[in-house]
């Protein structure tokens, strides 16, 4: 999984320039409902995998999220 | 309106009513009547115990306690159950439906369908027929029907026109195809226009609940009552079952080619004694073939009356043979229904007590 | 749960809508969100505006009007109705049914059954499936299915998971037999077990209102609720709309021998137009088949949105012929069905606006 690419996503759900692997999730601004919802869409739509809300609750960082999606890949 | 189906039959019956018993003699304390005349009141209507549920009691816990027995005594298995009934004035909740939580606590399958039907006293019947247009489809082979209500926890303690009347409780009746060519004849009807007879004015979006709506008022004939708590008008009701309901059973017998004689137990639903023994009188049919004892023992449990006459008084003998039994349900709609049909051997027909 | 019904038919279709309409621009104040926030989330979720009712409007009104008008009409007469069935979360009263007093204030004969089911999203088509059952007797002519909710009344203004894509109508479904076997197929599927995705928690028996269930507080930035109000896990529903939809529309679709080329349209419940689009991509179905605007003009109005999509988008198509098409409902239950049948050529399809009773009694 292309790690540069998924970090660039998230920034462009969290309407932030950049992202970076250590930002804690929950620091963001648009870190909301409707982010969680674009996030399950993207990891449906772009990485093939469906991901729960429980499981997007559970994760502190983007590194965290990250991980979470690619472990689902495998 | 006439139904006619076929191969269809009741298997099984299980009645849960709350364990907590109240006697008229407490309820009377809280009427601003005279004790003589609650007394009175008393011997005409048949009061005397009746079972209510305990606070935060609700129509699922007595289900799904009802649903455990029968899985646990092996007369019913999870997989089985291809449609889940529920008829129910008081759900746990405005959503979801109730019968989605019951199949959710459970574990049933996801194959299958969950119905909440808000029905008041025409319930059972209703709900027979419910179950018998369901076993039409093929992929359906068994119906669970609930019929159920905590309607006691919406009785005003100052009202004495309802509040010893009412019971909780909850039947299960578990519906199949029947190998034998029976014929199974009902019949329903409908008049809306008298829908204010019996009815909780507030809680539903006509009239939210409110401090204003939990407020007692004095309501005539020294009763009090608030707007959240159920009415009846128990004169109106009576005209019209002696009205409706007579002539709705000999309409559905005579187009069934059975005469009244024939009928071995008329299985009534159960306002009040004194109602019941009005009708058996207009009907001329003898006391000891329309039972009229479940309000005295357990309260009038709503569309849960006729299941309890059954599994009270006929319990052995419809385990061990046939009968051939006339349904008459009626009440709040108003709605009036009545079925003839052949009733046992039951797998099952008891009366559990939920703890 | 598969099931198959022969030689019936809708007849007719009107859906109501209450004419006030507020436009999320007007409103998005309310939700305490920045403008940048409100830019996003309008885009997102493509909103625009939605209907809702005035406080003393139930839903059983929007669906009174709209068989007033299908009596005017001429393509109902009031002895033809054998059957009310009344679907909706939000009664006039919890006892008696409020199809019962339907029934009362339409002055019908005695020879009608009456019910009401409490069902949400996927209430149109467990209505369709309770009309179709109810037309194998004999006795039973034409079955009029109300369809109706007033969700705005399980939610305050400033909430801004809800109250945005909520929208209050009506409709009411004629549906009745026909010679031709135009067999529909129908698959149906619950999960209690996952209740908690969308339900009211106070009110009813289990927690009953209360003082305490009508406070009002500030559960989250922009979300002040009680606990007589809805609760939406949005993400829960998100995973339930692309898990386990597409499945029984797969099903669906084989137990009826279609393909998504022989599907003409598919009407689908509209939780907001992000899901139905995520979803019908996922499944490779062509966007032009799945109407997908109800949010954005009216609302999310629960069982009545898939009647209120057939008479927006496709009412001339409708009364003109035949179509083959795919209905799903999904949603609080967790409930979902979906079916496969012929749709057209209808008596009467429209969208309407409801009007006070002035005339109309």
């Amino acid at each position: 999984m292309d790690k540069q690419e998924f970090y660039q996503r998230l920034a462009e759900i969290l309407d932030v320039e950049e992202v970076k692997p250590e930002n804690v999730l929950k620091d963001f601004d648009g870190w909301d409902s409707l982010a969680i919802l674009s996030l399950l869409a993207m990891a449906d739509a772009k990485y093939g995998v469906s991901v729960k809300a429980e499981e997007i609750r559970a994760v502190v960082t983007a590194e965290d999220l990250a991980r979470l999606i690619e472990a689902k890949r495998k | 309106m006439n139904f006619t189906f076929h191969r269809k039959r009741i298997a099984g019956v299980l009645v849960v009513v709350p364990e907590n018993e109240r006697s008229f003699s407490e309820d009377m304390k809280n009427f601003n009547f005279p004790e003589a005349r609650s007394l009175k009141l008393k011997e005409v209507m048949g009061y005397d115990k009746r079972r209510v549920v305990e606070p935060g009691v609700c129509v699922s816990d007595l289900a799904v306690f009802g649903l455990e027995h029968l899985l646990g005594e092996g007369l019913l298995k999870r997989d089985e159950i291809d449609a889940l009934l529920l008829v129910t004035q008081t759900p746990d909740h405005f959503m979801p439906a109730t019968s989605s939580l019951i199949q959710g606590r459970l574990g049933l399958k996801q194959d299958m369908l969950c119905l909440d039907i808000n029905l008041a006293c025409a319930g059972f019947v209703i709900g027979l027929m419910q179950a018998f247009m369901l076993l039409e489809q093929e992929s359906v082979n068994k119906v669970v029907l609930i019929n159920a209500d905590v309607l006691s926890r919406k009785a005003s303690p100052k009202d004495r026109n309802i509040y010893p009347l009412i019971g909780d409780g909850a039947a299960i009746t578990i519906i199949e195809r029947d190998d034998e060519d029976s014929v199974i004849h009902a019949s329903v009807k409908t008049d809306g226009s008298r829908a204010g007879a019996l009815i909780i004015p507030a809680g539903g979006l006509r009239l939210p609940s409110s401090p204003e709506t939990a407020h007692l008022e004095e309501v005539g004939d020294n009763n009090l009552r608030a707007k959240d708590h159920v009415f009846m008008d128990g004169s109106a009701i009576f005209n019209f079952v002696q009205t409706e309901v007579p002539p709705l059973i000999e309409n559905l017998l005579a187009r069934a080619g059975v005469t009244s004689e024939e009928v071995d137990y008329f299985l009534c639903h159960q306002p009040n004694r004194f109602m019941l023994e009005k009708l058996a009188d207009k009907m001329k049919v003898p006391y000891a073939r329309m039972p009229n004892n479940v309000v005295e023992h357990f309260g009038n449990n709503g569309s849960v009356t006729i299941p309890t006459v059954m599994a009270y008084n006929l319990r052995e003998r419809l385990q061990r043979e046939q009968l051939q039994v006339c349904l008459a349900a009626y009440g709040g709609g108003l709605a009036w229904s009545a079925m003839l049909l052949k009733l046992g051997k039951l797998a099952f027909n008891n009366i559990i007590e939920y703890k | 749960m598969k099931c198959t019904f022969k030689h019936k038919r809708i007849s007719s279709i009107i859906a109501v809508a209450p004419s006030q309409e507020y436009r999320f621009d007007d409103e998005y104040a309310n939700f305490k969100m920045t403008e940048a926030q409100a830019r996003r989330f309008k885009k997102m979720m493509s909103l625009d505006r939605h209907r809702i009712a005035p406080p003393d409007v139930c839903a059983s009104d929007l669906c009174l009007f709209g068989v007033h008008r299908l009596l005017e009409a001429g393509v109902l007469k009031k002895e033809e109705i054998s059957a009310i069935v009344f679907i909706s979360q939000t009664p006039d009263y919890i006892l008696p049914p409020t199809s019962n007093v339907i029934h009362g204030k339409l002055g019908l004969g005695h020879d009608v059954i009456c019910l009401d089911i409490n069902q949400g999203c996927a209430g149109f088509l467990v209505g369709l499936q309770q009309a179709f059952m109810l037309l194998e007797i004999p006795a039973v002519t034409k079955v009029l299915l109300l369809t109706g909710d007033t969700g705005s009344k399980q939610m305050t203004r400033e909430n801004r998971i809800n109250y945005p894509i909520n929208g209050d109508a009506g409709a009411a479904t004629v549906i009745e037999r026909c010679s031709e076997e135009k067999t529909i197929y129908m698959d149906i599927k619950n999960d209690g077990s996952r209740y908690k995705a969308l339900m009211i928690p106070g009110g009813g028996y289990r927690m009953p209102s209360s003082v305490e269930t009508l406070k009002l507080r500030e559960v989250e930035e922009g979300v002040v609720k009680c606990l007589e109000h809805v609760d939406m896990d949005g993400a829960a529903i998100f995973n339930f709309t692309m898990d386990d939809i597409p499945p029984q529309i797969e099903e669906v679709l084989s137990f009826s021998g279609e393909t998504r080329d022989s599907i003409q349209y598919f009407f689908l419940h509209q939780p907001n137009p992000f899901i139905v689009t995520q979803m019908t991509q996922k499944m490779k179905i062509p966007q032009e088949k799945v109407p997908n605007n109800v949010v954005s003009l009216y609302g999310n109005c629960s069982s009545t949105t898939i009647p209120l999509n057939i008479a927006l988008n496709a009412a001339e198509l409708m009364l003109a012929g035949t179509r083959r098409v795919c209905l799903s409902g999904f949603g609080v239950g967790l409930t979902w069905v979906s079916a496969v049948m012929d749709l057209g050529p209808l008596d009467f399809c429209k969208l309407v606006d409801y009007e006070p009773t002035g005339s109309h009694a």
